[in-house]
């Protein structure tokens, strides 16, 4: 009994932290509720006391402080093998500063400021979101607002930004197989393995109630981890397929990436 | 002969982009954890930067051990919290029960934040260290509890026991200070 009333309660703490509201918790365990409500209630008070959210500043500052760190281990470990097997002399030491200036202009400086590409209609890529109809059916529309996009090389820390052309879309029209081009440009040829979409805005309507309903998407932002290749003379079609479940029964989405939808395609330019 | 990394243990620089992407999500809550420890919010910050430094700089140690990423770093907070305490201790260390809460309300506002940071924080000086370390990590870290487990050498089962122990501990003192 003691047991299951310790998992029940641990649940509940689980699903707060994850953004749920007690509540909705309570409702789910009518037979633990009387117990669990104060227990629920000092987790509360204990929160709210300690409540602080850390200033952007330094948030950014700490970011910009590893990011830096990063980027120097990364390339210090092989320049500093190669100078263990030579002789020190001041032409190395010229040499390793000729390096490290080389490998902050070209790595880490793209790193803390991650370059912004610009939209061209004869880009090699096209970004594109779908949906796979999970929940999808319940609602009338499904509004998506996506701030910017984050391509993250495989080799290298290198990350690279656009921002789409088509902010919002609206996934109750993008289920299965339709999809729709949001972003289309250049991108520097390579091999690419992570995805990020920042999403400022998600506003569900339900298909049963005409009603607004709470659409979580954790973090802000939804993330793939897939492999693939731009090149310059073939044009890649990214896929980025968003899905909507239900949480439970209480009436609560979440947005998800679905990494089975999603994926490259190429096609060959088209001659002019 | 095999000189390849097996494919199940992932890269040097695979636990780097981890840890990258696990200071968008970690800095804030490694950031809180701190500051129930010690009190102040701007050293909090500083500190959490510095897990995420040092965790960098001992990848190769975190390779070894097989625990979740987030857990180490709570362990690393952890570390670098009694070091900074030690160091405090050493110097005239403010309580952290004597802190006056900013506020930018009425005084009226103020004094009650801080009248109830005063009723949380005797309450939480109630419980074993353990019992606060589980509160903290689980509160503030986000953890799950087989997470925490991880961190403290205990089954996730003793963990939600320890939990809930803890939990009407606080209950039972903030409710009987409250009447």
């Amino acid at each position: 009994m003691t047991e299951d009333f310790d998992r029940i309660l641990d649940e509940c703490i689980d699903r707060i932290n994850r953004g749920d509201n007690a509540a909705d918790c309570l409702s789910d365990y009518p037979a633990y509720s009387e117990k669990l409500r104060p227990l629920l209630q000092s987790m509360h008070d204990v929160q709210k006391t300690y409540a602080f959210a850390p200033s952007a500043d330094a948030k950014r500052a700490a970011r910009q402080k590893l990011h830096a760190t990063l980027g120097k281990q990364r390339r210090m470990t092989p320049v500093l093998s190669l100078f263990r097997a030579i002789p020190r002399s001041a032409v190395w030491a010229t040499t390793a500063v000729l390096v490290l200036a080389i490998v902050g202009a070209l790595v880490i400086e793209p790193v803390l400021n991650p370059p912004t590409l610009v939209p061209s209609p004869d880009g090699n890529f096209a970004f594109l979101i779908s949906d796979e109809p999970n929940d999808i059916g319940d609602f009338e529309s499904l509004n998506v607002t996506i701030s910017r996009v984050v391509l993250q090389a495989a080799a290298s820390l290198k990350r690279l930004e656009f921002t789409p052309e088509t902010r919002t879309v609206d996934l109750t029209q993008l289920q299965g197989e339709q999809a729709q081009e949001i972003w289309r440009g250049d991108v520097p040829a390579g091999q690419y393995s992570q995805i990020y979409i920042y999403v400022s805005e998600v506003v569900g309507k339900l298909e049963s109630t005409g009603q607004s309903v709470d659409v979580k998407l954790p973090g802000g932002k939804l993330h793939l981890s897939m492999p693939f290749e731009v090149t310059t003379d073939i044009i890649t079609n990214f896929t980025f397929d968003i899905t909507v479940v239900a949480t439970g029964n209480n009436g609560k989405y979440v947005l998800k990436p679905q990494i089975g939808e999603s994926g490259a395609r190429q096609e060959q330019k088209s001659l002019e | 002969m095999n000189t390849g990394n097996r494919k199940d243990i992932p890269t040097i620089n695979e636990y780097e982009s981890r840890l990258a992407d696990l200071y968008e999500e970690y800095y804030d809550k490694v950031a809180r954890y701190v500051y129930v420890h010690i009190g102040n919010k701007e050293e909090a910050e500083d500190i959490a930067g510095e897990v995420f430094l040092k965790a960098l700089k001992s990848l190769e140690s975190y390779r070894e051990q097989g625990v979740p990423m987030q857990g180490w770093l709570f362990r690393i907070a952890h570390n670098l919290t009694v070091d900074y305490l030690r160091k405090m201790d050493k110097r005239s260390r403010v309580p952290i029960d004597s802190i006056v809460l900013p506020g930018n309300d009425n005084p009226a506002d103020t004094a009650e934040k801080n009248i109830e940071f005063e009723r949380v924080t005797e309450a939480m000086k109630q419980l074993t260290t353990e019992q606060t370390e589980v509160i903290n990590l689980r509160f503030f870290g986000g953890l799950t509890s087989k997470e925490v487990g991880g961190i403290l050498n205990k089954s996730d089962g003793a963990v939600r026991e320890m939990q809930r122990a803890a939990i009407e501990k606080l209950r039972g003192i903030m409710g009987v200070e409250r009447r």
